[in-house]
């Protein structure tokens, strides 16, 4: 099934400048390994940088600037290391430099919901995890402090913005209250990147809140 | 700094055409200034927005993207240092003010725009002229470069090389962009910037090229942040527009 609903053109535009911070561009790199279409608008944005680049009012280099590069460049190639996949049972789509990541283990975060969290290699303002529910499970009415981007790896969920299965890429942020549920079929997993928290609306999830942090 | 570049950057852009340090190849200057005269006429004939800000026309880009792409390859070929100074005389420079434009340092963006030239010339030999133009090729290794240099200050010192490029290398089945020769997308892209008024343009590049957030642009044009964000958006959708029948 082909990916329906993709990030805006600004967030594309904001990966391919490299300005998302490493949690969204995990989020978005999700998207882009399901999505050729948004892969091309990332490259003709890269365009865009090229184009403006070559354009750029030049600043002025230290005097010794080319001198000292040239005196560099017979350094070594330094190494890259070639990191391998560690964690296990990972579900597919995830871009392959993210399969490389720690991730910690599953846990509970509310009735038949359950969340991975993945460990980043360096601190983000951004946290992300994997989110799995079955068929029918109905998160709580909630909405978010911050924004959260959520990538479908499997299975499919819907809310009032349509039906989202793999590949297809979710915004939320402070304007939206939202209601998913899990649709019929295979388990479904997320890979959601969010800032802030989720607030639950309603006197249940008020009360249930303390414990359903995620 | 940014604002009221227009004409600046006009000057600029035939002055660097010409500073190239070779030879302009025949009929590329003629090109260059006809193309001058036709958007001069045009800004007094039609009451479209002139919009040749930072974008040179097609002809005058195209010899010069041959050029680069003519330097990129002695070095990759033979490791020719001539032509990696002359590469570095046009890119360094714009690194480098690239750079401080999205918040580094000036000691930083000399450092990064080293290390991106650095690069170069070590992966000269993978650059592959079918797929991207030498800009953004160039483009794509600053901002991994960057991006790298940030975590490296973060955790003093120790980070892998090559992190971020690892983090933008998705799966390449290739797309439908692919089925466009690079210099002729390249020539795509240019066309789809010149199309935009200056202030989309303006927006454009202040949002993505120099990272500001919208608020700031707001308050640095002194436009209301509504009226920053519908431009961004019909930019984007003109760029989207003219680019997606490429495509």
């Amino acid at each position: 099934m082909s990916v329906v609903h993709h990030p805006d053109d600004e967030t594309l535009a904001a990966f391919s400048a490299g300005a998302l911070d490493l949690g969204q561009r995990i989020a978005v790199a999700t998207h882009l390994t399901a999505c050729a279409h948004c892969r091309d608008w990332v490259r003709a944005m890269e365009r865009v940088g090229g184009a403006l680049l070559a354009e750029a009012a030049p600043a002025a280099l230290a005097s010794d600037a080319l001198d000292r590069t040239l005196a560099r460049l017979d350094e070594p190639t330094p190494a890259v290391a070639a990191r391998a996949r560690t964690a296990k049972d990972l579900p597919s789509g995830l871009p392959r430099f993210v399969e490389s990541y720690r991730f910690g283990g599953w846990r509970w975060v509310a009735p038949r919901v359950s969340l991975r969290p993945i460990v980043l290699p360096e601190a983000s303002a951004t946290r992300v995890f994997l989110l799995k529910a079955p068929a029918g499970v109905g998160l709580l009415r909630h909405d978010h402090t911050g924004p959260e981007m959520t990538c479908v790896l499997t299975g499919a969920f819907r809310h009032e913005g349509g039906r989202y299965g793999p590949g297809d890429f979710d915004f939320g942020d402070d304007t939206v209250n939202h209601e998913p549920r899990v649709e019929e079929g295979e388990d479904c997993v997320c890979l959601v990147a969010m800032q802030g928290d989720l607030r639950w609306s309603g006197w249940l999830g008020r009360l249930a809140q303390p414990f359903l942090r995620l | 700094m940014i604002q009221n570049a227009a004409p600046r950057v006009l000057r600029a852009m035939y002055v660097s055409t010409l500073n190239l340090g070779l030879p302009p190849p025949p009929g590329v200057f003629r090109a260059a200034l006809t193309a001058l005269r036709r958007t001069s006429a045009r800004r007094f004939t039609s009451n479209s927005t002139p919009n040749l800000t930072t974008v040179p026309d097609n002809r005058t880009a195209s010899a010069r993207d041959d050029r680069w792409v003519a330097l990129i390859h002695a070095i990759g070929a033979r490791q020719d240092r001539q032509a990696f100074a002359e590469l570095f005389g046009h890119f360094a420079p714009r690194i480098k003010s690239y750079l401080q434009r999205t918040g580094a340092s000036e000691a930083q963006a000399e450092d990064v725009a080293q290390e991106t030239m650095l690069s170069v010339w070590r992966k000269a030999a993978l650059f592959d002229a079918a797929s991207a133009g030498v800009a953004t090729w160039i483009f794509t290794i600053a901002r991994n470069s960057r991006i790298d240099a940030f975590r490296r200050e973060r955790r003093g010192g120790a980070i892998r090389v090559g992190d971020a490029e690892a983090e933008f290398e998705i799966d390449p089945t290739p797309g439908a962009e692919a089925r466009l020769a690079a210099g002729q997308a390249d020539a795509r892209v240019r066309e789809a910037l010149a199309e935009l008024s200056e202030d989309q343009l303006r927006v454009v590049r202040m949002s993505f090229f120099d990272e500001i957030a919208h608020s700031d642009i707001a308050r640095t044009l002194q436009i209301p942040l509504g009226t920053v964000k519908s431009r961004l958006r019909l930019a984007m959708k003109r760029l989207r527009g003219i680019l997606d029948q490429d495509l």
